[in-house]
């Protein structure tokens, strides 16, 4: 739930640049943080001590599947 | 496309580093996912306009149900196609991504199917940032969203916000938002209906 405290931060601080008639590009710098997120969530799951293949190939299989399965029923709604 | 090929390149370093330094960041990664997050409601409330709520309507209510079902579908498929118990499986597949949430609720019960349920629902959201610009071309950016599961209103939705656009972004945060509010309750229901 703090997750709703920046957002709606930015959306506070937003309305107010807009009322002023400001309108920063916003995209080199989201684009600049979005590369840094993902790269330490990439440390993120490096760090995950994966006990053999068998973990890893079971988790991969309901990752795909759980996907999949959201995928065919937004599909076929 | 060029900064997908970024985002996998970021990815895979951070893979590497993570594997082979493991150093410490401390809470680095939730500060820049919080400054992500204010940027994104910076740019709503620059551009906000109450008629692109309007065009969220229902499907955006309807689509988080269609996750989960698809999930436990998914899971339950897995769970045959795999020997995992169901209890577990779907346990699993509850998750809808969260996996920082569904990996130690499992571990209470089972250590081993702990590790699975924060492993799989970790790979979703990978999964999610690595194919959601690719099948946003394909099915659309809208239905696209559903893979990311609870993910979409936080961790994934820079990246739904960057490929799918402004109203798409909308739809991902009440989708993950709808989401958050169900999984903590969704995934002790299922180990509690199956504890025998």
């Amino acid at each position: 739930m703090q997750i709703f405290i920046p957002l709606l931060a930015g959306i506070v601080a937003g309305y107010l640049l807009r009322r002023l008639g400001k309108r920063p590009n916003l995209s080199p710098v989201t684009n600049a943080v979005l590369l840094i997120m993902i790269f330490l969530l990439g440390v993120k799951t490096g760090e995950v001590k994966v006990e053999g293949l068998w973990l890893l190939s079971v988790s991969l299989v309901f990752a795909i599947l759980t996907i999949a399965g959201s995928l065919l029923m937004v599909v076929r709604a | 496309m060029r900064f997908l090929y970024l985002v996998l390149a970021a990815l895979v370093s951070g893979v590497v580093v993570g594997r082979y330094l493991g150093p410490d960041f401390g809470n680095a990664y939730e500060l820049v996912l919080y400054l992500l997050i204010f940027l994104i409601g910076l740019d709503l409330g620059m551009n906000f306009k109450m008629a692109d709520l309007k065009k969220v309507g229902k499907s955006a209510l309807l689509m988080p149900f269609l996750t989960i079902i698809g999930s436990l579908l998914g899971a339950l498929v897995a769970s045959l196609v795999l020997g995992v118990p169901l209890k577990w499986g779907l346990a699993i597949g509850a998750g809808c991504g969260w996996y920082s949430l569904t990996g130690p609720l499992i571990a209470q019960y089972s250590v081993v199917y702990g590790a699975v349920g924060f492993l799989a629902n970790l790979i979703r959201e990978i999964l999610t940032i690595l194919l959601y610009p690719v099948l946003a071309g394909k099915i659309g950016p809208r239905k696209a969203v559903v893979i990311g599961g609870a993910t979409t209103m936080d961790t994934t939705l820079p990246i739904i916000a960057r490929f799918g656009g402004r109203e798409v972004a909308l739809v991902a945060f009440v989708h993950g938002f709808v989401l958050t509010a169900v999984v903590p309750f969704l995934v002790p229901l299922i180990l509690s209906l199956f504890d025998y």
